[in-house]
């Protein structure tokens, strides 16, 4: 190869220097395979562009369309809204407003000092706290305050301070405050739901956010949308059976209740008889869902649901309803509770005062153990656990609500002679206020104990499972409105206008695995009016403190409020004669 | 054929320029209209926010605080109220 070359090289060189070099500029002295060399630079460098191109155009197109995209097209989310939990007139119980959260940029914040001090005078802080938030002068962002009231933006935005901006973020809104907290529960900072109605309905109550691609111009405006916009679906509302009014009236008598007993705790829960729905369900001590710092257990706890108790005297009823159901008595059949106690397999029960022969109307009027417990001794085992469950004892109440408990009612197999006689007056089981307060609507039903609803019903209830014939609770109502009159247990149940009646309880509280002497809980189940009655409403007060420990002077008059309060609301008529007090210029009475 | 070919250049010129000017005016009216969007958005938000702070203003607990100190007014009995049968609605119940 190398002889080819030097060959031609020297053959040109004696040709050109022959046919046209008279200037010896043009003698070239350049080698001839330079010229070739650079053309074949030249066409290795139009390969390598060719293969580049195809490379980039074909090989990793898609690549390079996805990186051009993302110079200009932007993904916005379309923020779904969270939905409202109403009470059953449509009146707020929870909402998400947008609220505007400042943040800064501190490196570009220009703001005299005067300035500075107002800022902090708006936003509530210390004016070193402003300096400290804002004193990195290389950063980039920096939170000012998170979640203010539109007034404090308006009032940060006149001071027209550069470096300044707002983000919208969303936070939950309780107005009913503390009164529906166990109700309606509340979220996290995600607006998750966490507690009550905000957990159980979260997965109605979230929306699903949504998104749309733009393009957007150098100046940031949206100039196109590209593909499909997915839209938002807002969280759908949830409307509850609870009526903020009795709602509020309930836990303020509740709490007044609780605090004029010195009383630990205290619930009530109201539900709405000819259609299950819970119109109230209030609990003390109670918190604020808006503010939850420094929150205790005890504040959390929705007791009405997630506490059980032994239910006590309130028991007794049924074991009349279940005598007079078979046949066993009627209303005026004597017993004898004479000395006022009963032995039965070596335990001794005993009534609180002693009595003589009593009825059985007047056994629930006086709230009698032994006259309960010869009524039940009567009866197999089996046929109590079966009228205890199917009112719902020891059955989780069917209703959507996080942490409802069932209670504890042992099989029937298991239980001893004095068991089964414990049972009878409400020691050895265990059972929720809302759970007693739905047994009750057996006697308020006719004979049908309700399925209770926390959302509103639209369309009439379903009928409820038959326990007793109607006859039969009739009889037990009666007895009822004996032992909220007087001569009764529960005089304090007694309203204006509305005819009542209820069954006080009063237990000594277990600790361990004694009975406490000095630890009580007092509580009263009623129905109003007794002859049609639309409402039953549970009272629960947890260690009243003050004197008083009996249902009838502790639960009763807090129960009496109640019932007074909801039945003017729903427009029921009064039914007992009232001495009118209308002061008014005497008109003649032309109706 | 020239005068043919000089119509169709002064055709195309003219649909180049109506071309430029649709997109220009497209690209003007979404920005307007994403902007009414924003709004109609940032409305509704406002409405839900003011209507929170009505239900805010008319909690129960200030309707009876302002009822009872403010008003000096007391909670209605069935002794100081004159009840009235609907009797239309009572009829048609029967």
């Amino acid at each position: 190869m190398k002889g080819l070359f030097s060959r031609t090289r020297r053959a040109g060189a004696v040709r050109r220097s022959v046919s046209y070099s008279s200037s010896p500029l043009l003698a070239s002295k350049t080698p001839p395979w330079r010229s070739k060399f650079v053309v074949g630079l030249v066409g290795l460098g139009s390969c390598l562009l060719v293969g580049r191109a195809v490379m980039i155009q074909i090989v990793d197109n898609r690549f390079y369309l996805e990186q051009g995209e993302k110079r200009y097209a932007h993904e916005l989310e379309l923020p779904a809204h969270r939905g409202r939990i109403t009470d059953r007139h449509g009146a707020l119980l929870a909402t998400s407003v947008s609220v505007p959260s400042i943040w800064a940029i501190p490196r570009d914040v220009q703001a005299t000092r005067e300035q500075k001090r107002e800022l902090a005078r708006a936003l509530g802080l210390s004016l070193a706290e402003i300096e400290k938030k804002l004193g990195d002068r290389e950063s980039r962002f920096a939170w000012l305050a998170r979640q203010v009231d539109e007034p404090v933006w308006q009032r940060v935005k006149a001071l027209n301070i550069k470096g300044l901006y707002e983000a919208r973020e969303y936070r939950r809104k309780y107005p009913e405050g503390e009164a529906a907290a166990h109700l309606v529960g509340f979220t996290n900072a995600d607006e998750q739901g966490q507690e009550g109605i905000e957990l159980a309905f979260q997965r109605e109550l979230q929306g699903k956010d949504g998104s749309r691609n733009v393009v957007k111009d150098r100046l940031g405006r949206v100039v196109e949308d590209i593909g499909d916009r997915v839209a938002p679906v807002d969280g759908r509302d949830v409307g509850l059976a609870v009526d903020a009014k009795i709602q509020f009236f309930a836990y303020q008598r509740l709490r007044d209740a609780v605090l004029e007993h010195k009383a630990k705790a205290g619930s009530a829960v109201v539900i709405d008889v000819t259609t299950g729905e819970v119109l109230a369900l209030a609990n003390y001590p109670s918190f604020n869902p808006g503010d939850r710092r420094n929150l205790s257990g005890a504040q959390l706890r929705n007791r009405a649901l997630t506490d059980t108790f032994e239910p006590g005297s309130t028991m007794k009823p049924f074991i009349a309803a279940w005598a007079l159901e078979t046949g066993r008595v009627t209303p005026a059949t004597s017993i004898n509770t004479a000395p006022g106690s009963i032995t039965i397999t070596g335990s001794t029960i005993r009534d609180a005062h002693p009595h003589g022969t009593l009825t059985v109307a007047e056994v629930i009027q006086k709230s009698s153990n032994v006259g309960t417990v010869k009524l039940a001794m009567q009866m197999d085992r089996r046929e109590m656990w079966e009228l205890y469950s199917q009112v719902g004892f020891g059955q989780k109440p069917q209703v959507q609500f996080p942490g409802a408990v069932s209670g504890r009612l042992r099989p029937y197999k298991s239980w001893r002679p004095i068991e089964q006689a414990t049972m009878s007056y409400g020691y050895g089981l265990s059972t929720s206020l809302f759970q007693l307060a739905r047994a009750y609507t057996v006697f308020a039903r006719d004979g049908e104990v309700m399925p209770v609803s926390m959302l509103k019903q639209d369309v009439p209830a379903a009928a409820g499972l038959r326990v007793v014939r109607p006859e039969t609770a009739r009889a037990v109502r009666e007895m009822l409105r004996l032992a909220a009159g007087p001569g009764g247990t529960a005089p304090k149940a007694q309203t204006i206008g509305y005819s009542v009646g209820g069954k006080t309880g009063t237990a000594h509280k277990q600790e361990g695995r004694e009975y406490v002497s000095n630890k009580y809980r007092a509580w009263f189940v009623g129905m109003a009016p007794i002859d049609r009655p639309r409402i039953v409403v549970a009272v629960m007060v947890d260690e009243p403190n003050n004197g008083v420990h009996y249902g009838g002077d502790v639960a009763a008059p807090v129960f009496s409020q109640v019932v007074q309060q909801t039945l003017r609301m729903m427009n029921v008529a009064p039914d007992l004669e009232v001495k009118p007090q209308i002061v008014a210029a005497a008109v003649p009475e032309s109706f | 054929m020239t005068r043919i070919n000089m119509l169709l250049a002064a055709a195309l010129v003219a649909s180049s320029l109506y071309l430029v000017r649709t997109a220009y005016e497209s690209r003007r009216l979404f920005t307007e209209l994403d902007r009414a969007r924003s709004e109609a958005t940032r409305l509704e938000i406002d409405a839900k926010r003011l209507e929170a702070e009505r239900q805010a203003q008319a909690t129960n607990l200030r309707v009876e605080r302002t009822a009872r100190e403010r008003l000096a007014m007391r909670t209605a009995t069935p002794a100081v109220t004159v009840y009235i049968a609907d009797v239309a609605a009572s009829g048609a119940a029967r």
